[in-house]
């Protein structure tokens, strides 16, 4: 009798917790109103993770170091909404022939030390990052690019042949003070308070490694637009949705499920990211002949619902993938490019026409010579799922998908060897300039500068390939972004590879606190453009 | 008997070259490289230069023949140098020594309060064994034992520290603050260790309950104690000095040898509650693929594991010494 009261008391205190914990939910929203309010001369961030020492030598290579690097660290130019606007530097001029890049550097800068900042300092840090290349390096010795000073205010940058990005990267490398970093010889390790002293729009004022925390405090003396927060700081936190609710952060990424609570209520904001990361499939046509066919590429795009795997593998939070290969939230997407809405009746009819009329017992297509629509496709271990959608997708039109799963390590390292036939491949840097495409689906042979990583093996088309070498050279902005355009075209008919789709998370935050952020055109994170942080028109 | 000794030391020490060995194989025999990652800026798959993958390989002596790699892993070792981290750009050594101190501070503070709290719960468990305080006791903490530690951790810092607000929602103390003198910042760390290490407790006292129980439950069944009954002696002083004192045995035994998985749980619960400890830096370390990292953390806690079990051979020999008696005897 003992054991069944015990039993029934046990049961009953497990029953009250739970009770507890529903009611839970209703508190902790009533309170959320009186903590939003105290949040308004500091920004908090989910920190918690070392992100390495905010100097461009010492952050780690993530995203989350290098951006908060760049708070303290300006550059001559800077990344708005729309795109690159001058920063440090007023004003540039490309010369006609797009060998000459004059910047005319803003007057009146003041290091965070006091000091005056020239294009002295503009020329010093070129040559510094040459010699010792910082953690995330845009320009090398290799480039052959000589720098002078042209006078007070101006730094000449003269390259060996025209560059379309070159303007671009060598604007954004990160400007430091001559008077501090001339004697450092070992940038890597130089730890001190003054490896942090930038012109930028906030200061160091604390950071502790071991916690990860960090504390940045508006630079008053700053030369550019008014900060509209005072401080910004990054804290450890356990659960991010957690630490949101209860106000100890102010931003945070929510997945589908929460998109409605937080849409509904008061005092939080909702956005949806610029989808620059991307699923693609991709094809070793080098090593399978029947790949090598367009018509085949074609069809099995045409076979595939992209917006049915956004559907089933993001709960609808992505963008499908376009054929384009650039994504739609990229500042020089073509919407105008060939699309392969799903249509098996065209992509059998293509099928047909190759010779795949017959099916085997299992329902795979072969032609007369016996071979069979029949591919191992390669994913890694956290996307089986996609790699299911897919196959289940193709097996309708009879192409045989046999999904194998790896962990990261070896499918990175099969895609490095292409040793695939079909993989699926997750990736970011989509927003970035396109001249990615170059990189990616230039044929090596047809590659001049030698940096090249053909993505799609076997792959050779030499309009394009002439076209991708162009716009490289092409310093005109319109007549390189038409350039552009038709190298997504050409992509688009060609299929060397078929994006899938580009997740887009959600960021929600507490307007409430602070609701002025915004995202660079060619990023994905409200919280890392430092221009996020200041006043705008 | 000092043959016996040293069987155990060769023991002992055969098995630290075993792990050592492991940790030195098990990463190289994995596909790819490390340097896979460094080129990862933007989470993609980025292949560096032949060249620049050869400066690495020379970098961190991977062009070496297999021998002399492991001959100068075994010489670091031995001065303590762990290597070097990839991502970090630090000596493995100082980080994890910058770290572990806070996981220590977790594990010794749970080691404490669970053998304390178990052995006295189990004693006066066995002492009303059978009515219904014994069965309330019993069936509560073998249920919450049975519960992985991050879920109590999850629904610990919902309940106090989400929903009450009584405590910090992370971290191991609080920031951009200054203390005014050590007592607060003492305060203030004990604050925020505190869910986590009740989390760890209740996770593990289940053990120690029932083993101080049935450990106790024994030593009452003993003829001494009806003595000591006899003799008029308090119920306390029985309960204290006659059976604890014969049933702390095997606890202390198990204290010790469960230090071991208790590193293996606090690394959970750190990650629960965003404690800067070894588990933290052991997520953050896969995270980015840091191979010299997470060997380096592996190496630490597995010496960690085999210290604790030397201890608890000791110290059983200490408080039992016909163990020692035994083992002459069968040498």
């Amino acid at each position: 009798m003992f054991k069944k009261a015990s039993s029934r008391l046990s049961l009953l205190v497990l029953i009250c917790l739970l009770i507890m914990m529903t009611v839970a939910c209703g508190v902790e929203e009533a309170t959320e109103e009186s903590v939003e309010e105290e949040t308004v001369d500091v920004v908090r961030l989910e920190g918690g993770q070392d992100d390495g020492y905010p100097s461009p030598y010492a952050h780690h290579r993530r995203g989350p170091g290098s951006y908060k690097m760049n708070l303290i660290f300006d550059s001559m130019l800077e990344r708005d909404e729309e795109g690159w606007v001058p920063w440090l530097a007023e004003d540039y001029e490309i010369s006609e022939d797009g060998l000459e890049i004059l910047f005319t550097i803003r007057d009146g800068v003041k290091w965070q030390d006091g000091e005056e900042m020239t294009a002295e300092d503009v020329k010093f840090s070129y040559e510094y990052s040459l010699e010792y290349p910082m953690v995330r390096t845009y320009v090398q010795k290799d480039d052959e690019i000589e720098v002078e000073l042209k006078n007070d205010n101006q730094v000449l940058f003269i390259a060996p042949e025209p560059d379309a990005v070159l303007a671009h990267d060598l604007g954004r490398i990160p400007i430091i003070p001559k008077h501090i970093w001339k004697d450092v010889d070992d940038p890597e390790n130089y730890l001190e308070e003054e490896a942090v002293v930038g012109t930028g729009p906030y200061q160091l004022d604390e950071y502790n490694l071991e916690h990860g925390t960090y504390r940045f405090e508006a630079f008053e003396d700053f030369w550019g637009p008014n900060q509209s927060v005072e401080a910004i700081e990054f804290i450890p936190v356990s659960d991010d949705i957690m630490a949101f609710e209860q106000g100890d952060i102010d931003l945070t990424r929510i997945g589908t499920d929460l998109l409605s609570r937080f849409e509904e209520q008061e005092g939080f904001e909702v956005v949806q990211n610029p989808a620059f990361w991307g699923y693609r499939l991709r094809f070793n046509m080098e090593d399978n002949p029947q790949l090598e066919v367009t018509e085949l590429r074609q069809a099995i795009n045409y076979a595939l619902d992209l917006e049915d795997v956004v559907d089933r593998d993001a709960r609808g939070a992505g963008v499908a993938g376009n054929a384009g290969i650039v994504p739609p939230d990229h500042v020089m997407y073509n919407p105008e490019v060939k699309e392969y809405d799903q249509d098996l009746d065209k992509a059998e009819e293509l099928l047909i026409k190759l010779g795949y009329e017959n099916t085997t017992e299992e329902g795979v297509r072969y032609n007369e010579a016996g071979e069979e629509l029949s591919f191992d496709l390669f994913v890694r271990d956290d996307d089986v799922r996609l790699g299911e959608i897919v196959e289940e997708q193709l097996s309708d039109l009879g192409i045989g998908v046999n999904v194998i799963s790896e962990e990261r390590q070896s499918h990175d390292d099969r895609l490095r060897n292409y040793d695939y036939q079909l993989i699926i491949h997750g990736g970011g840097g989509w927003g970035g300039d396109p001249d990615y495409l170059r990189e990616r689906f230039m044929s090596p042979a047809a590659d001049e500068r030698g940096d090249v990583e053909q993505q799609s093996l076997g792959y050779d088309n030499s309009e394009l390939n002439q076209l991708l070498a162009e716009q490289r050279y092409e310093v005109d902005e319109e007549r390189r972004e038409e350039m552009i355009f038709e190298v997504q075209e050409i992509l688009a008919e060609d299929i060397p590879q078929i994006p899938l789709y580009y997740p887009a998370e959600y960021t929600a935050y507490r307007a409430d606190s602070y609701d002025d952020w915004m995202h660079m055109f060619d990023h994905h994170a409200l919280e890392h453009p430092k221009l996020s942080y200041l006043e705008r028109d | 008997m000092k043959k016996v000794r040293g069987m155990r030391v060769i023991e002992y020490l055969l098995t630290v070259l075993v792990i050592v060995t492991l940790n030195f194989a098990l990463p190289r025999a994995m596909p790819g490289d490390p340097f896979l990652v460094l080129s990862d800026v933007e989470e993609e798959a980025a292949v560096l230069t032949e060249e620049q993958r050869q400066y690495y390989f020379e970098l961190y002596g991977l062009d070496r023949p297999m021998h002399k790699q492991y001959l100068s892993y075994l010489g670091d070792l031995l001065r303590g140098d762990l290597g070097h981290s990839i991502y970090y750009n630090e000596s493995v050594t100082t980080i994890i020594l910058r770290r572990l101190p806070w996981t220590l501070f977790l594990v010794i503070s749970t080691v404490i309060l669970r053998t304390i709290i178990g052995s006295l719960l189990g004693s006066i468990s066995a002492w009303c064994r059978g009515n219904f305080f014994d069965q309330f006791l019993f069936f509560n903490l073998i249920t919450i034992s049975e519960i992985p530690a991050f879920i109590t951790g999850l629904l610990i810092l919902f309940v106090f520290s989400a929903m009450l607000g009584l405590f910090p929602l992370a971290g191991a103390m609080s920031h951009f603050t200054t203390y005014s003198n050590w007592w607060d910042k003492l305060l203030d760390i004990l604050h925020h260790a505190f869910l986590p290490i009740v989390t760890l407790t209740l996770a593990r006292l289940g053990g120690i309950y029932l083993l101080a129980r049935n450990s106790v439950v024994s030593v009452i069944q003993k003829d001494y104690l009806l003595t000591a009954q006899a003799k008029g002696l308090s119920k306390g002083r029985i309960l204290l000095w006659h059976i604890l004192r014969n049933a702390m045995l095997p606890i202390v035994t198990r204290t010790f040898l469960s230090l071991g998985s208790l590193v293996g749980g606090a690394i959970l619960v750190e990650n629960v509650f965003n404690y800067p400890g070894l588990g933290l830096l052991m997520q953050e370390a896969v995270n980015v693929h840091d191979y010299t990292l997470i060997q380096g953390i592996f190496l630490v806690v597995a010496l960690f594991v085999l210290i604790a079990n030397l201890m608890a051979d000791l110290i059983y020999k200490h408080f039992d010494p016909r163990i020692e008696s035994n083992e002459e005897a069968t040498a």
